[in-house]
């Protein structure tokens, strides 16, 4: 069995004159769980739904298991969908909404009843079979939405916002147990969500759509400490971006200093130096060599809990934040001087 | 927004006073009227008459059928098109104005659309030229005057009745049901059976029942139909209070109508929570 399960070759979807999906080459492994993430309108919905067979690309290439899936119906394709509203059948109970799948197959009677138990013990939903889906909450529904697609044990299983309508403690429990339930039956899981947390925390892939394309592929510590570009920098946890200047020497940013392999590093005119703000230091009189050193105004203080986020204005009046729990944090003052610094190979030098 | 007692009192004291003034109370005249004989002291004899005499029977018989007949006729007719209008159409616009077209025969009368079916299946009619011309036929077919136009002039005035009221629940069906069954693995035909039908069933029944109940009291278009050689229970009616003018007879004849077709109404009520209560067994054993 090869290890790539899905394949997508160079992909593209319009919708009238609206490009949803631009040049799309994308390859999902056997057995991984694989988040689509994005603000609304990346597109990661309408790759999914191709996924299912709703819709076809107007170009390019797709198969699952080596089989070419262009316009095959989705009753002809080896996944089910998670739907984001659920969509369980109304006029049936849940016994019969999780059986929907295997009547289709004409499996027997009795195999169908005991897939049937087996899929409810799995989301833990055993004493509900008799209900109708009206009579279910909205975490209840989504559980019972779960297992009438695993119960027909499909290659993929596509999950759609399965988690955006519960509320945030259901939610993070649902993540937990969505990743368990992953673990135990070994499919090969592709999840939408505009969640960044939500990806992090149960995709073993993710991959950063923006405006139709992939902006970046790779695992949640490979995004979040090394993006490729400023959109997945910015929409993956917190970052500062400094534009830079660029002068003879290399390139430069007001009120910081750079170590000299750094000022080399390749860039664009509009690049940016992307650092997190929990990744920067205060400095008390030295900071080690080799790090990036700066010097601006505290702008304004914010206790978090945690830490104190400090709002530094830099002397070219950009401002960078910073996250630190350093107990020097509180003496400061709004208008005083700060010293910060990071080691250099914590920030990236960043293209549009 | 929560409405208290008085509240719902006060919307409610109109439309009860309403039926209570228009419908009850005269209904209840026509009732007792019924079971009075000509001298003005109660008797069950217009009833005797009535189960007794096979002429009224047979009339009976004969609105129930044509009113079921044409019941069938535009659930047939008017479920592709509800179905049409409700999913193919995907333009707001074209949307709107297939609904007025379906709604704009309802303004012309009846009398007038009665008229305009006896030149159209007549012996030299459209329909017959149609098809003599198509050669399915070798002879005009007898339409005009029997229970077959009878049966077409209904279905034409009671299809908008039968596509708004199936349209309206179809409009409401959420497509991603649709999605879901073709994901699960089910073909466009059994998504149809298994989903979009049953969902759609409340639309039909409230839709059948409404035609049901219009042709049985249907009377412009059996009359000028039927050119007299069909009789359904409303021109009987019509007969005994404007011709005859024996009222308490045609009262009769209107409370016999109307507890058949309460009879049928509540049998099938009945058929359908036995159905529900079986289905529901049914679940329990599957699960």
């Amino acid at each position: 069995m090869s290890q790539d399960l899905i394949r997508l070759d160079n992909i593209s979807r319009r919708f009238g004159t609206v490009t949803a999906l631009a040049d799309i080459s994308l390859t999902v492994r056997r057995g991984e769980f694989l988040a689509l993430l994005g603000p609304s309108g990346c597109g990661k919905t309408t790759l999914l739904r191709m996924i299912a067979g709703f819709l076809d690309p107007f170009s390019g290439q797709l198969s699952i298991g080596g089989k070419r899936m262009n316009n095959v119906p989705p009753d002809h394709r080896p996944v089910n969908t998670v739907f984001q509203n659920y969509a369980l059948f109304p006029h049936m109970d849940v016994a019969e909404n999780i059986a929907f799948g295997l009547k289709r197959k004409r499996l027997p009677r009795a195999e169908i009843r005991s897939r049937v138990k087996e899929a409810l013990a799995m989301v833990g939903m055993e004493a509900f079979a008799t209900r109708w889906p009206a009579e279910l909450s909205g975490g209840q529904q989504q559980r019972v939405a779960l297992a009438r697609a695993i119960v027909n044990r499909p290659e993929v299983l596509l999950l759609d916002e399965p988690l955006a309508a519960l509320d945030l403690k259901l939610r993070k429990r649902m993540q937990i147990e969505l990743k368990r339930l992953h673990e135990r039956l070994g499919m090969t899981f592709i999840l939408v969500t505009h969640d960044q947390e939500e990806a992090l925390t149960i995709a073993d892939r993710i991959v950063v759509m923006d405006h139709g394309r992939i902006a970046q592929i790779g695992t949640g510590q490979e995004i979040y400490d090394t993006p490729t570009n400023r959109f997945v920098a910015d929409f993956i946890g917190e970052a500062n971006l400094l534009p830079i200047t660029v002068g003879n020497g290399g390139i430069g940013c007001p009120g910081l200093d750079l170590p000299g392999d750094m000022q080399a590093a390749p860039h664009g005119r509009d690049s940016a130096i992307m650092i997190r703000p929990e990744n920067i230091r205060l400095a008390g009189e030295t900071l080690p060599a080799g790090w990036v050193t700066g010097q601006g105004k505290l702008r304004q203080k914010i206790f978090r809990g945690v830490g104190w986020r400090l709002y530094v204005e830099l002397p070219g009046g950009d401002e960078i934040a910073i996250d630190t729990k350093e107990s020097g944090a509180e003496l400061i003052e709004p208008g005083g001087d700060v010293r910060f610094g990071w080691p250099a190979d914590r920030c990236r030098v960043l293209a549009q | 927004m929560r409405i208290g007692l008085w509240g719902t009192v006060l919307l409610l004291a109109a439309p009860v006073a309403f039926m209570l003034a228009f419908f009850a109370a005269p209904f209840t005249a026509v009732a007792v009227s019924s079971l009075h004989d000509p001298d003005g002291g109660w008797s069950l004899a217009n009833y005797v008459r009535l189960i007794t005499d096979p002429y009224y029977l047979k009339a009976l018989w004969t609105t129930l059928t044509i009113a079921l007949w044409v019941t069938v006729i535009t659930m047939l007719l008017g479920y592709p098109l509800a179905y049409f209008m409700a999913f193919r159409i995907r333009n707001r616009w074209l949307k709107r104005l297939l609904y007025i077209v379906v709604v704009t025969p309802l303004f012309t009368s009846n009398v007038v659309r009665a008229f305009s079916w006896i030149i159209l299946l007549g012996r030299n009619g459209f329909v017959n030229d149609m098809l003599l011309w198509l050669n399915l036929v070798d002879k005009p077919l007898p339409m005009l005057f029997n229970k077959v136009s009878i049966v077409i002039g209904l279905s034409y005035i009671m299809l908008p009745f039968m596509v708004l009221s199936v349209a309206a629940i179809l409009q409401n069906i959420d497509v991603r049901l649709k999605d879901a069954a073709r994901d699960l693995g089910a073909g466009p035909l059994t998504t149809f059976l298994n989903v979009t039908l049953p969902l759609s069933l409340p639309g039909v029944i409230s839709g059948a029942l409404m035609v049901f109940t219009l042709c049985v009291s249907a009377y412009v278009t059996p009359s000028i139909l039927s050119g007299g050689r069909e009789v359904v229970m409303s021109m009987l009616v019509f007969q005994q209070y404007a011709t005859v003018l024996n009222f308490s007879f045609g009262a009769t004849l209107a409370v016999a109508l109307l507890i058949t077709a309460f009879l049928l109404l509540g049998t099938y009520q009945v058929a359908r929570f036995g159905f529900q209560q079986s289905r529901k067994l049914r679940g329990l054993h599957a699960a």
